[in-house]
């Protein structure tokens, strides 16, 4: 979840608000679905405080910068009227607009789409410009997947002569001054020598041709998604006008990107005005497309629905009013959700230009139980009878474990994942049916464990100092590599056994295994079997009906070497789920 | 000193000092030892625990004399002292020079020389002419190659008794003397004594036959609380015979009846045992499910590889969005994907992601990846087993499972390889925002035991809508407990469900901490046996 910092004092004075104390304005971001990660530093002058704010909402990437933040909050609790962004183009309705975009047809295969606008009227400030820069690292971290879906270049709209270029440029040819550096690289050498050339070049290295953004004077405006110029490119406080573009490669959230930044702006005061992008090739908007591109569609959503999931049976006028607190347009209407057999009374929602989050009339049905306040729906008791149980599996365990505290062994709890050390090598064994994870954080958690016993050793070899005997059993889960299984992998719940100390060896073993299979109620017989982790001739497996259930015996002692241990032990592990159905 | 509760603690071999002897007497250790026929060890036991109660005091400390035989003295004791081996081998040939009597006893000549010199002296040996030792006239060796007569012969014989009194008390073989295998100076007679002086040493006792050794004999007496005690003895009749253990064969002999019993001292502290028990957190777990059950819930369980499919794609998480980066999966290494996924599942979801399939949704309009659906996960969330359970799960119904769930994290005090996760479903036409705010305030009460909770507006990508429930836990103050909200329409509908579905978690581990008193997750997975064994549940409050 995407955590913000947010100018103390620009929030406030976009929302026309401040709250009195830490909890009340918790309170307050709960709206948002936000959470106060950090309050700010109150030794510091107001002008330098920064709050730290967590959104918890993926799908509301207009909430991720101070603008968009306070728009929420300003609509929620200061009821002001939903704004009206006059700069949309919608479907057949493309603004008038001198700003233009070319688009070469050969970034089809490589970065397709663009989107741009700019802004005119005031001069970026200092907390502005911040605001701006951490809203296209988030957007383009979070919901532009690391700059791959979406990635956004801020320029100086003085320097530009339009119509601005969007073309693939040889690598080695196209050669400018990225910002951050003195001499002009190559789109290639800005790859390998560039801080976010290195970072971010591999999204388009292995294209033939890289995307590039020129003015027809032939300046450079950038190198999408890596770097901007160095002089048109290069945003100061003071600027009064701005061209903003963003490049990507999925269209809609591009287009949403957008748009969630032109009203970042305006709120602030400044005015949008359109760009045209033209397209040599299809996108989902057409070959045409004026952003910012108002692409969302109305959804419908019936009272019926809103009082079957919220429990209360609201009518079109609180819903109305609920959605209009989260600043939402809608109106009361008629109509029929999909899967519905007649019309019914509900509401019809616009999406916000900001928002694309409403996939589902379920999506109607949170927003209204948000704008009316979660606190005025009360609480009831749930009235639907049904009789609870545990898996056969855990009452057969709790039966075992049972018994193994009535043997006198404490029972222990351990990690699954382990090395390869401690579960293949230091057990003698050869590890070819061992669950392996392919992207471990370290050796020490690269393997699944196949049994209980290492995870026992471990604590033995841990616990020298502990006064004996130890005797420790854990009844958990181990999984193994299982051609005759779908997943390839079977999971079984196991009980593990060990017994260390002088005076541990096969008989008090063998003694073990038959009380607990006397108080489980089910035969065995015992077959010599070869067992890497045991000394051969004192080891038996364990067998029900003819079927291997487990295993028991004295430990070699070249495993107890391998782990440092100095006394002897046996142990036994037993597959509960094969012996809970065997008699 | 409370006089019946001394009584009471003192043991056998204490009452039986404080009857035998009295007020003025002198003890020590040797006398009580020998006296009263204590095994060795026992007098300083007694004598120790008699001065901790305040019964006995020192009056002054005696200094011991012991002489120890060295190697070299073993050596003589054995095989006779240079002196004697002289004496004996001029016998036997008559006259040998100095050089050759080194020779021949194979000893150094210094050696020789002052044997000679102490031989010659007690006029044992003279010089001829030649140079050469011979027995002086009238000297002649007895049985037992010491000379017969003679005031020199005094003097090698008192030698010779001493080293084999020694040799003896070395082996274990000496009677009636001290049991340190040493010899007392005490049990020396005068004239041993007097020649103890010349051949023992302290320091650099190397090359003579004895080795000084001074020890301190500590005198006692009793004190003034002797007297009251040995009354209160006395009157109850305790003498130190009392029986200890009663053992099945005076239990068979009757033999209990004429004696009486020795109380023990109730107060000393027990030894510890070793014994079998559950693993307190292993037990909150298990106490968690069964207070689940009791709200009329149905475990669960599941495979802990699971796919992708069920892992995020069934739970409508998209596959290529922001947020399929809440968290990181494990990924299998071999084999990488699942041989099928099930249908008509995989068709519902797959149409539901991307338009919507008949779910009523606009779905999230991309190409769903079958290919990557199949990819082989550790688990990494306990809603993949609410998803399994969807496609089989009764109306109305309650599922619930604490399974182990498996997140890319680094491992530290708050972030563990592998951890629970507690999650259900409950299912039925009843379920709605307020039944599920109900439900939470049940499970806050029920499983929490907190008084207040607070509802706020959630997100999770599967549900909509989505609540969190705060509580007011009496020691922790406020936090998240859980999550829940209602399963969005495209995974219930695409899985055969057609009532609304509300999923929940809660957060326990949290609360098992406290319980167990500890800081740290990874102390809840502890290796070390000692600190399991050790760890206790608090009381619940």
């Amino acid at each position: 979840m995407p955590k913000i910092e947010v100018h103390e004092q620009l929030l406030y004075s976009l929302i026309g608000y401040r709250w009195e104390g830490r909890e009340a304005f918790e309170e307050a971001l709960t709206c948002a679905k936000a959470e106060l990660d950090e309050d700010s530093d109150k030794s510091l002058p107001e002008s330098e405080r920064i709050l730290k704010i967590e959104l918890n909402d993926t799908n509301r990437p207009d909430l991720w910068s101070t603008a968009g933040l306070a728009r929420q909050l300003r609509l929620y609790h200061r009821s002001t009227p939903i704004p009206v962004y006059p700069f949309f183009s919608r479907p057949g309705q493309a603004l008038p607009t001198t700003y233009r975009v070319i688009v070469d047809g050969v970034l089809k295969d490589i970065r397709p789409y663009i989107g741009a606008f700019v802004v005119k009227g005031k001069k970026i400030d200092e907390a502005q410009l911040k605001d701006v820069i951490q809203t296209q690292e988030k957007l383009c971290w979070n919901f532009g997947r690391k700059r791959r879906s979406i990635a956004m270049g801020v320029y100086r709209t003085a320097l530009i002569q339009w119509p601005v270029r969007y073309v693939a440029a040889d690598p080695e040819a196209t050669r400018f001054v990225p910002l951050g550096m003195e001499e002009k690289l190559s789109l290639r050498e800005i790859c390998q020598k560039h801080p976010k050339g290195i970072e971010y070049g591999h999204i388009v290295a292995d294209f033939p041709r890289f995307p590039y953004l020129t003015d027809s004077a032939g300046e450079t405006l950038s190198f999408p998604p890596v770097i901007n110029s160095a002089r048109i490119g290069a945003v100061e406080v003071g600027d009064d006008e701005l061209f903003v573009e963003m490049t990507g490669t999925d269209m809609e959230s591009l287009a949403l990107a957008i748009s969630i930044t032109a009203c970042d702006f305006a709120d602030a005061g400044w005015t949008v005005q359109p760009v045209l992008v033209e397209y040599p090739y299809d996108t989902p908007f057409g070959r045409q497309v004026t952003f910012p591109y108002y692409f969302q569609e109305p959804l419908f959503c019936s009272l019926s629905r809103i009082h079957r999931f919220l429990g209360e049976a609201l009518d079109q006028e609180a819903c109305l009013a609920a959605l209009r607190r989260m600043g939402v347009r809608a109106e009361a209407a008629e109509d029929r959700e999909a899967r519905a057999s007649r019309p019914e009374p509900g509401i019809r929602v616009y999406p916000p230009e900001y928002r694309n989050d409403f996939l589902h009339a379920a999506d109607v049905v949170e927003e209204v139980m948000i704008g009316r306040g979660l606190n005025n729906f009360a609480p009831l008791k749930p009235q639907d009878f049904t009789i609870g149980r545990l898996t056969p599996i855990t009452l057969f365990s709790r039966k075992v474990k049972e018994l193994m505290i009535g043997l006198g062994y404490q029972e222990m709890i351990y990690n699954y994942l382990g090395s390869k050390k401690d579960f293949i090598e230091k057990m003698c064994r050869d590890g070819s049916s061992i669950v392996r994870i392919s992207n471990p954080m370290t050796e020490n958690y690269e393997y699944v464990r196949d049994s209980v016993l290492p995870s026992l050793l471990m604590s033995e070899s841990v616990s020298g100092h502990a006064v004996y005997p130890h005797r420790i059993f854990e009844v958990g889960k181990v999984a193994y590599r299982d051609s005759s299984e779908n997943y390839g992998v079977t999971t079984r719940q196991y009980l593990g056994f060990l017994h260390a100390a002088p005076e541990a060896n096969f008989n008090v073993v063998a003694s073990q295994i038959q009380a607990l299979f006397y108080y489980l109620n089910r035969s065995y017989e015992v077959a010599e079997v070869s067992d890497s982790r045991f000394i051969p001739g004192r080891v038996a497996a364990v067998l029900c009906g003819g079927v291997k259930v487990g295993v028991y015996g004295e430990l070699h002692p070249q495993v107890l070497e391998n782990w440092g241990i100095t006394v002897p032990c046996t142990a036994a592990e037993l597959d509960l789920d094969v012996l809970k159905d065997s008699h | 000193m409370d006089i019946q509760n001394t009584v009471k603690n003192l043991h056998p071999l204490e009452v039986r000092i404080i009857r035998q002897y009295k007020r003025g007497d002198e003890l020590s250790i040797e006398k009580v030892e020998a006296e009263l026929q204590f095994k060795p060890g026992n007098g300083n036991q007694a004598l120790s625990w008699l001065l901790g109660k305040g019964l006995i005091q020192e009056i002054r400390r005696e200094p011991l004399v012991f002489f120890e035989l060295t190697e070299l003295g073993e050596l003589w004791a054995r095989e006779g002292t240079p002196e004697e081996r002289i004496l004996r081998l001029l016998a036997q040939e008559g006259a040998l020079t100095m050089g050759e009597l080194a020779q021949r006893l194979k000893l150094e000549n210094k050696d020789v020389g002052s044997a000679y010199g102490l031989l010659s002296k007690a006029n044992l040996v003279v010089m001829d002419e030649q140079k050469r030792v011979c027995l002086a006239p009238g000297c002649s060796l007895g049985a037992d190659g010491l000379p017969t007569a003679g005031p020199g012969s005094q003097r090698l014989r008192l030698i010779r008794g001493l080293l084999e009194r020694a040799l003896k008390l070395r082996e274990g073989t000496g009677k009636g003397e001290d049991s340190s295998g040493l010899l007392k100076e005490e049990s020396l007679s005068p004239e041993e004594r007097e020649l103890m002086k010349s051949i023992a040493k302290k320091r650099g006792a190397a090359d003579s036959a004895f080795r000084i050794v001074e020890r301190e004999k500590v005198i006692y007496t009793f004190t003034e609380q002797w007297q009251a005690v040995s009354q209160a003895l006395q009157e109850a009749g305790i003498t130190g015979d009392e029986i200890g253990a009663l053992t099945p064969e005076l239990l068979a002999s009757g033999a209990w009846k004429n004696g009486r019993f020795r109380s023990y001292n109730i107060q000393v502290p027990p030894t510890r045992l070793l014994v079998g028990r559950s693993n307190p957190y292993a037990r909150f777990l298990e106490d968690v499910k069964d207070k689940l059950v009791s709200l009329g819930f149905e475990e669960f369980d599941g495979s802990l590889v699971e796919t992708e499919f069920w892992n995020s794609d069934a739970l409508f998480m998209p596959q290529f969005h922001s947020a399929r980066d809440i968290h990181d999966v494990y990924y299998v290494a071999e084999p990488q994907k699942a041989q099928y996924i099930e249908e008509p599942w995989l068709s519902r979801v797959a149409a539901a992601h991307e338009n919507g399939g008949d779910t009523g949704s606009r779905g999230w309009r991309y190409t769903f990846d079958r290919e990557f659906t199949r990819r082989l996960i550790l688990r990494s969330q306990g809603t993949v087993l609410s998803a399994r359970q969807l496609p089989k799960a009764k109306i109305p119904g309650k599922y619930f499972g604490i399974v182990r769930c498996f997140r890319y994290d680094r491992v530290d005090a708050t972030h563990l390889s592998d951890f629970y996760q507690t999650e259900g479903i409950v299912l039925g036409e009843d379920v709605n925002l307020r039944t599920l705010l109900g439900m939470l305030e049940m499970f806050a009460t029920e499983v929490a035991g907190a008084k207040e909770v607070k509802y706020v507006p959630g997100y999770f990508p599967f549900t909509e809508p989505s609540v969190e429930v705060h509580i007011k836990h009496p020691v922790l103050g406020w936090f998240e407990l859980g999550g829940s909200g209602i399963f969005r329409p495209e995974v219930t509908q695409s899985l055969g469900v057609n009532v609304p579905v509300a999923a929940w978690g809660i957060g326990i581990d949290r609360m098992a901490l406290m319980a167990l008193g500890l800081n740290d997750l990874r102390e809840l997975f502890s290796y070390d046996i000692e600190a399991v064994r050790l760890r206790r549940t608090k009381e619940s409050l």
